[in-house]
């Protein structure tokens, strides 16, 4: 058995690029929300799913910070234990049980059976409003 | 008692007593609120910018750059370090290079000095052409340290509100829940022997109707100016110029002057516009907890940063 030290983490609150990703490829993870932490400095979705052995695999889907999911329509409330979820994203380098997506990029999200396209600007200011003194 | 007196009295207690009726504050809110305040919703983002094309605007009030302003729309969120100087490659928008010892070749170079060039190396960004990996980066924003000012304008700047009292003018930020104050009142910044400050000391005054000048001093030299680690000294002085544009619009010019991390100023935000947000707009909280950074880490952070495992 082998024992995987990690050597450090990976910051995040001050944006960084994909250096640790794999922005050529894409994996398709299916399985069933445990957690949708919706928080910064990235929200984060945990999934459970099985592998071809039909071992339970824990995946997490990162996504961006809470504003800036916000703004193309995630909330909250968009995902809760036991939905049923198949998502595509980028891969790490080291093969490590993680993927990434980016909010308002090409991400390809099933929930429940039904595409997952939230509607951008449902909690949006209202800008005539601002108009008046 | 006289006639007028008593007639005087009794209008006054008939005005609160109406007051009173029709006031919600001042009966502890037991009425229900009706109209535009009971349409109020919480945790608001920006509109798109094709929001704010082409709206006309009324004129801009005198001494007055108070309202909730949007900073997002016209590119407040600066990864890529102060707007005016992304450290993004003359030839390489598309920010594919990285891990350069220097900003030589970025497309808009900063006058460092030879101690400038110096801390600039000692700071270690994640992005743009200095970033090294993100798992070697050093910005103390990350492990959730103060970003400070001007950071909070030349990072992460998306919803700010101005708001004037007598001798001051506050401004609260959305990032880090960070808020200053500009005295207005005529005081001088203090001398170098006042203890720095992450968010510096700050005066300000207006200049003409339409234009308040800002001089802030006194910095603490651990933060950085941005993203992209650009460095500063302890005798950083930073001048904002807010303009009134009209009713709807702010500009905000932003100029560094450290001499000795720079041979000359320069401008970190030129004329940077923010839009004006409706009155009762509510911004999403956006805070660096660090239990929330270390569930992060353990989920993605160290996960990712890992060596990959032997075949």
């Amino acid at each position: 058995m082998t024992l995987i030290l990690a050597i450090s983490s990976l910051p995040l609150f001050a944006h960084h690029g994909n250096a640790a990703y794999d922005v050529s490829k894409t994996i398709t993870v299916k399985g069933v929300v445990t957690e949708w932490f919706w928080a910064n400095p990235h929200c984060l979705l945990k999934i459970d799913s099985k592998d071809e052995k039909g071992e339970i695999q824990h995946w997490v889907m990162e996504a961006n910070n809470v504003p800036s999911m916000s703004k193309v329509g995630w909330t909250k409330s968009s995902f809760k234990p036991g939905d049923e979820v198949t998502v595509t994203m980028t891969p790490p380098k080291n093969g490590s049980p993680v993927g990434r997506i980016i909010a308002g990029g090409n991400n390809t999200i099933v929930l429940n059976g039904k595409p997952f396209r939230p509607v951008a600007g449902d909690n949006s200011a209202d800008s005539e409003s601002a108009t008046k003194p | 008692m006289p006639k007028r007196f008593a007639a005087s009295a009794i209008a006054s207690i008939a005005g609160l007593i109406a007051l009173w009726n029709f006031s919600p504050t001042l009966r502890g809110q037991s009425a229900p609120l009706s109209g535009k305040a009971s349409e109020a919703k919480w945790n608001q983002t920006p509109p798109d910018k094709s929001a704010y094309a082409g709206k006309k605007s009324a004129p801009p009030p005198r001494q007055d750059v108070s309202g909730i302003w949007d900073a997002w729309t016209e590119g407040g969120i600066e990864a890529k370090g102060a707007l005016e100087h992304p450290a993004l490659g003359a030839n390489d928008r598309q920010d594919s290079v990285s891990g350069q010892p220097d900003e030589r070749n970025i497309l808009r170079p900063l006058p460092y000095t030879s101690a400038g060039l110096e801390a600039l190396k000692a700071n270690k960004p994640a992005v743009g052409i200095r970033a090294v990996p993100a798992a070697l980066t050093n910005d103390p924003v990350d492990s959730c340290e103060p970003p400070g000012f001007p950071r909070t304008e030349l990072f992460e700047f998306r919803v700010i509100e101005l708001a004037q009292t007598k001798n001051q003018v506050l401004l609260l930020n959305q990032f880090y829940d960070n808020w200053r104050i500009i005295w207005t009142d005529g005081r001088d910044l203090p001398d170098a022997s006042a203890p720095q400050r992450w968010n510096g000391y700050s005066v300000g005054k207006w200049v003409d109707d339409y234009t308040l000048v800002v001089q802030t001093s006194g910095l603490d030299e651990r933060t950085w100016l941005d993203n992209a680690g650009r460095p500063h000294s302890g005798d950083l002085r930073v001048e904002e110029r807010f303009h009134r544009v009209d009713y709807n619009t702010l500009e905000l010019t932003v100029t560094i002057n450290d001499p000795k991390m720079y041979t000359q100023p320069w401008l970190a935000l030129n004329k940077f516009v923010l839009h004006r947000l409706p009155d009762d707009f509510d911004p999403e909280e956006f805070i660096c907890s660090p239990s929330e950074v270390a569930e992060y880490n353990k989920a993605v952070g160290s996960p990712v940063a890992a060596p990959a495992p032997a075949k």
